[in-house]
């Protein structure tokens, strides 16, 4: 009376039951696992699990039942690190892009007398489970990166280039490695937007930052600093190095010519280079240095490169 | 004449656990020691008859009673008895000289049978 | 004064039953792994909630952390943490030995976590007639505010945490790894009424 009423129970369940004899041969399994399986009874009964279900990973899960009847203890294996053991169809086919269930297993020790001699493997299907925080990691990750990028030119940002900067500087100044930094700021850059509008003006930025993109190494980190300001992290680089990658730069933006509306946009820009050196306390020291040999290049004429007159005195 | 009893765990409850399964013979002249230490400032300076000992305890462990017994030739039958069930702890303790392993938490029966085995009973 | 303030003779004899229980989950261990794990005593604190963050952030810096949810008879339930030191954390992946393309990190660390809870807790129920039942072990984010997020968020109201140090030490390589077990009071009393009863057999 109560068999059957456990039996009726467990083919009624929403979750899948498989019991297994210590050669890993099926002894029972319930009806959620017979359909989503799609495979009939007496194909299944007495027959090895790895013969049934041949897309299981052999080595894995034998180490896996062997630790459950030595240790005579639950063990798991969730969707986060396995998406699925058994391939099983599951019931949102249509409204989740996965196709096998998403599956926690629970494997369970059944002991007689003392001695493991079956195991139980608990099967629930977490395929919604699974989409949701899929859906979820996605957003979250591309909320990370909408948080580090600057919408318009793709550089970076200013607060996630300034936490660059910070995390750049304390290491320099740990393993006493050269540290450069490359200012720029567009010249005349409210005259362009008035001749040519503001959406000139934005293509000149996106432009500029592509530019400036392709020319640097891998490790350097471009951002944009201010309204048509950018800056740009060169690591492990010393001033003669950073002169070159800055020459280099505004060389580049004052050839390239961007067409805009049938018009040619000519720019060039105004750069300040500096280095960490022994007085740089805090990193904002090291933008100031940049900042004012910028004011520089601007007093002076434009459209050149000046270096920060403390880093020349070293 | 009665035989000198040593037991020797950091746990009251587990000494306490000894010295309920010993038999009345061995159970009129008991000693209790807290750590090695302990125990060996005993071994050295009286006669003993038999030593049940543990191994997991602070200031000097079970393996370095063991190891001070067998350097200044301090010569009794000892009975590990200990949580640390490893296959290889026990045949560590026996090399070192200890006539028997007993897991805890000990049984009378099987405490019984040990000293029977090895002729304390 | 707390409802789990021990007397010396309970603290003992709950240190004995803590020392057994590990005792044989090393054992376990030991022969899961083909290694030998050296047995240190093992620390036993009780905490109470409102200091637990205090000592979580004197010594543990732990970079990974899985929790397992636990549950007996007689109202015993409670959670499992165990924490990682971070400059343990490619010792664990030497030890477990697994093929690299076998398992993941985080599947190997969850594995560990989940024998040394599920051992432990087996032979500590057994010593005071209960058994246990598991949750499946997660593994939380691996950074320290997560964990104190984690600890806010606790669906039962724990008042005290017995807070179990283990340090492990497997022949070539030593880790460290706390296992705090949070355990409502109810729970507590419980155990500390089993504990009377062992004692009274004295």
């Amino acid at each position: 009376m109560l068999d059957e009423l456990c039996i009726n129970i467990s083919n009624r369940l929403n979750t899948g039951i498989l019991i297994l004899d210590n050669n890993y041969n099926i002894i029972m399994w319930n009806r959620f696992l017979q359909v989503h399986a799609n495979k009939e009874d007496n194909h299944v009964e007495g027959k090895s699990v790895f013969t049934v279900f041949p897309e299981l990973p052999r080595r894995w899960l034998e180490r896996k039942l062997s630790s459950v009847v030595q240790l005579k203890t639950q063990s798991f294996c969730g969707w986060e690190q396995r998406h699925h053991l058994f391939e099983l169809s599951h019931s949102r086919p249509i409204t989740t892009d996965s196709h096998f269930m998403a599956q926690n297993c629970t494997f369970l020790p059944v002991e007689v007398e003392g001695d493991v001699e079956r195991i139980c493997i608990l099967i629930e299907d977490v395929t919604d489970v699974c989409h949701y925080q899929t859906q979820l990691n996605k957003a979250l990750e591309e909320l990370a990166i909408s948080n580090r990028i600057d919408g318009l030119t793709q550089a970076f940002n200013r607060k996630h280039w300034e936490e660059c900067l910070a995390k750049e500087f304390s290491r320099a100044r740990r393993y006493q490695h050269d540290l450069a930094l490359v200012m720029l700021d567009l010249d005349h850059f409210k005259l362009l937007n008035d001749t040519f509008g503001h959406q000139g003006g934005d293509m000149v930025l996106i432009e500029t930052a592509k530019t400036i993109d392709k020319l640097l190494r891998m490790g350097d980190l471009f951002g944009r600093y201010g309204g048509e300001e950018f800056a740009v992290i060169l690591p492990n680089t010393d001033l003669e190095g950073a002169e070159e990658v800055a020459e280099r730069i505004r060389q580049a933006i004052a050839k390239s010519a961007i067409n805009h509306q049938d018009r040619r946009i000519s720019v060039t820009a105004s750069i300040g280079v500096a280095v960490i050196d022994s007085d740089d306390s805090r990193y904002e020291d090291l933008i100031s240095n940049a900042d004012t040999a910028l004011y520089q290049a601007k007093a002076t004429g434009r459209n050149r490169v000046c270096l920060a007159k403390e880093a020349v005195e070293i | 004449m009665s035989t000198n009893v040593l037991i020797c765990d950091d746990s009251n409850l587990a000494r306490k656990q000894v010295l309920r399964s010993l038999p009345e013979s061995l159970s009129n002249n008991v000693q209790l020691a807290k750590n090695g230490e302990e125990a060996l400032e005993i071994l050295r300076s009286q006669s003993m008859d038999v030593l049940f000992l543990d191994l997991t305890m602070p200031v000097i462990d079970g393996l370095g009673v063991l190891q001070a017994m067998q350097d200044e030739n301090i010569s009794l039958p000892v009975f590990v008895i200990s949580a640390d069930i490893q296959p290889e702890m026990q045949s560590r303790v026996l090399e070192l000289g200890a006539k028997a392993f007993l897991r805890k938490p000990v049984q009378q029966t099987t405490l019984n049978e040990n000293l029977q085995l090895h002729g304390l009973l | 004064m707390s409802s789990f303030d021990l007397t010396e003779d309970q603290q003992d004899c709950l240190q004995e039953l803590i020392n057994v229980a590990m005792g044989q989950a090393s054992d376990q261990l030991a022969r899961y792994l083909d290694t030998f794990v050296y047995l240190k005593v093992p620390s036993i604190e009780q905490v109470k909630s409102e200091h637990l963050f205090e000592t979580l952030n004197q010594d543990l810096k732990a970079t990974a952390v899985v929790s397992q949810g636990f549950f007996g008879y007689e109202g015993i339930r409670g959670e499992a943490l165990l924490m990682y030191q971070p400059q343990d954390s490619h010792r664990l992946a030497d030890l477990l030995g697994y093929e690299a393309d076998e398992l993941t990190f985080d599947e190997q660390i969850i594995d560990l976590s989940s024998i040394l809870t599920t051992t432990f807790l087996n032979v500590f129920a057994s010593q005071i007639d209960n058994q246990m039942s598991y949750s499946a072990p997660r593994l939380l984010s691996a950074n320290q505010g997560t964990i104190s997020e984690h600890l806010n968020q606790q669906s039962f109201n724990w008042d005290l945490a017995l807070k179990v140090r283990i340090s492990y030490q497997v022949t070539d390589y030593s880790f460290n790894c706390d296992m705090v077990l949070l355990i409502p009071e109810e729970a507590i009393n419980n155990i500390k009424a089993v504990i009377d009863r062992i004692l009274e057999d004295f």
